[in-house]
């Protein structure tokens, strides 16, 4: 059978298996098994259990369900709401401080919870009835929470930048803080945004108040005094100190990446039952449960497109496919721009998670290639996933936020989250023609990458 | 990344819907279920505090740390293989739902069990690949290669074990479908 018939074959039975609704996890077993069996020596079917150990046994990997666990022990207290109220009273002053301070408070919820749907369930429902009752349009307010959320697979630590740095072999620590600047720049431009969007309703709001005299929530103005102020801070400081801290035993060199995970989980479970006693087995369950749960189904998805990925190499399906591309002769950002569109389309269908360790062994290498940086590669290709959480179809913010306000019609939700998903484009644009952004901070703190 | 936002423990620990047989292997299921998931939380922690506790040796008595990642890693293989048919059984582990969503609702049951007869052939072949592992790191004294060394056969048991457990679990959603099936028919 030829290359390109035995690659169609394996994609094509792929995308059916998983179409039947079988879970991710066992369709990409199931065709790797299949095709194990049918094009390769009977006995790496005896090994098959051993192989899919030994790709995950890595504690790189397995540091994964630690994060979730820190991220689910601060989800599931009250920071979420204290960290929104207090971010809250200290930037009233600006205008449109509401709207500005819910995208912080999702950025700083996002790096410390590490999760989208997470951070989206606890700022938003803090968030979007307090905006509301100030007179934001409920699209508006829903999409603030929805691409705010997204910020927590690109801010470290990030699930999503711990696979592609096992997948690309790149450092994990280099890819961290590669991920600040982008982050930072998201949220300036969502900032930028929230304020330009209020000062417009604002306006609306008064000219209708001029006319007809109709009262809008939007003109009254709300105070805190400094001394409401100052005693938000003790709920909200402890975590805002866990987040530096722990980001300063990476890169202070005394912690390894998984050690931090390990880490960031133990001072979260701490700090949640000094401040928000938090720590009787009652209430700890919930949040293991929840950990035990989502880490189970993301490892068994992670494992299972480990073996497909071994599979589809052996096959040298993921070789050809990559040789294909670079045959291609595409110019540089033609290439780039064909891989950004893969994943995005990939994005419709399959959580990040799969997307890039099926994709990495075929698009990475024509990548390199064409001389660009896979680290400042990872970056963009984690903001192009974050746009498929907040885009039709898949779009898992939206449905998160569809829960927390049931009664905001999906469509205001959507049209809500289009501008920011705009502005995720407007970002990665000025990520691509400024290098900088993305590789500046790692450079400075790390030195300049060993070229290969 | 499904948002963890229903319960845990609110399946799997409810009254069995099932008389007979079926409902006392349900019931056996979801006790089986109930420690493992109590194991697995007990092993996150342990993975936890471990690899805290790796970061302060290293720091206040310069010790080496060799056996904290290992330890780490089975605990966290283990807890999650052993989940594995925990989660099945509240249908955990996400699939693409776009088809379902525009089936009539009776091919859909059928898909649907066509699926789960898949996803069992699928999982009994693991599980028995996972033991005749088990048996060869046994019969073979296999150790990782750390200094610390210790048997392989503790992962790959947890692996066999939980892999086992989800086979049993599947079997059992699927003969829910042929129960159901067989009371709509005679009622």
């Amino acid at each position: 059978m030829s290359m390109l018939a035995l690659g169609l074959l394996f994609g094509g039975v792929t995308l059916l298996v998983m179409a039947t609704g079988m879970p991710i996890a066992f369709s990409l077993g199931f065709v790797a098994i299949v095709f194990m069996a049918l094009f390769m020596p009977a006995a790496s079917l005896d090994t098959v259990t051993q192989n899919v150990y030994e790709e995950m046994a890595s504690i790189t990997l397995l540091s994964i369900p630690l994060f979730i666990l820190k991220g689910a022990a601060i989800g599931r207290s009250d920071a979420g709401r204290d960290l929104y109220l207090a971010m809250h009273a200290w930037m009233q002053r600006i205008p449109g401080g509401l709207g500005i301070a819910n995208v912080f408070t999702c950025a700083l919820f996002a790096a410390m919870a590490g999760s989208s749907p997470a951070t989206c369930s606890a700022i938003g429902s803090a968030g979007i009835p307090e905006m509301r009752r100030r007179g934001y349009s409920p699209g508006f307010a829903a999409g603030i929470i929805a691409a705010g959320g997204t910020l927590g697979i690109l801010l470290p630590p990030s699930i999503t930048m711990i696979l592609y740095a096992v997948a690309a072999e790149v450092s994990l620590g280099r890819l961290f803080l590669a991920g600040i600047g982008p982050g930072l720049l998201l949220v300036a431009l969502f900032s930028l945004y929230a304020a330009y969007r209020f000062a417009k309703e604002f306006r609306t709001a008064h000219a209708a108040f001029e006319r007809e005299g109709t009262h809008s929530a939007y003109l009254e103005q709300k105070t805190y005094s400094l001394h409401e102020k100052i005693e938000m801070l003790p709920r909200v400081l402890p975590f805002v100190i866990l987040l530096i801290g722990v980001m300063f035993a990476l890169y202070g060199g005394y912690a390894t990446p998984s050690e931090t995970a390990g880490l960031g989980a133990v001072l979260a479970l701490v700090l949640i039952a000094v401040v928000y006693h938090v720590w009787r087995p009652v209430q700890l369950g919930p949040i293991l449960g929840a950990t035990l749960k989502e880490s189970t189904m993301l490892m068994f998805i992670i494992g299972m497109s480990l073996l497909f990925s071994y599979v589809m190499s052996y096959l040298h399906i993921s070789q050809s496919a990559a040789q294909a591309i670079v045959a291609m002769h595409l110019s540089k950002w033609m290439l780039l721009a064909a891989i950004l569109f893969l994943v995005i389309v990939l994005g419709f269908f399959l959580p990040p998670v799969s997307i890039i360790l099926m994709t990495a062994p075929i698009i990475l290498p024509p990548l390199r290639a064409a001389g660009f940086d896979l680290i400042w590669f990872g970056v963009l290709m984690t903001i192009v996933m974050e746009m498929g959480l907040i885009h039709p179809p898949v779009g898992l913010n939206i449905f998160v936020i569809k829960n927390i306000a049931p009664d905001i019609p999906l469509a205001d939700v959507i049209w809500g989250v289009l501008p920011f998903v705009g502005l995720m484009f407007v970002a990665i644009f000025l990520i691509c023609f400024f290098p900088g952004i993305a590789t500046g901070i790692p450079d400075a703190v790390m030195g300049p990458p060993v070229v290969r | 990344m499904s948002p963890a936002a229903d319960p845990p423990g609110a399946q799997g620990g409810g009254p069995a819907r099932h008389a007979g047989l079926l409902g006392a292997l349900e019931r056996a299921m979801a006790a089986i279920n109930r420690l493992v998931v109590f194991a697995g939380m007990l092993a996150l922690l342990v993975a936890s505090l471990v690899l805290t506790y790796s970061v302060f040796s290293r720091y206040l008595f310069k010790a080496a740390t060799d056996w904290q990642d290992e330890i780490a890693v089975f605990c966290i293989v283990g807890a999650v293989f052993l989940a594995g048919a925990w989660v099945q059984a509240q249908r955990g582990h996400v699939g693409i739902e776009a088809l379902s969503s525009v089936l009539s609702p009776g091919i859909n049951r059928i898909r649907s069990v066509v699926v789960d007869v898949l996803t069992l052939a699928f999982c009994a072949f693991f599980a028995w690949k996972s033991w005749t592992l088990f048996h060869e790191a046994w019969v073979d004294k296999m150790t990782t290669s750390s200094t610390f060394a210790p048997p392989l056969t503790i992962p790959y048991g947890l692996m066999a074990l939980g892999m086992t457990l989800l086979v049993v679990q599947i079997a059992l959603q699927i003969a829910y479908y042929f129960a159901r099936r067989d009371t709509r028919a005679s009622g």
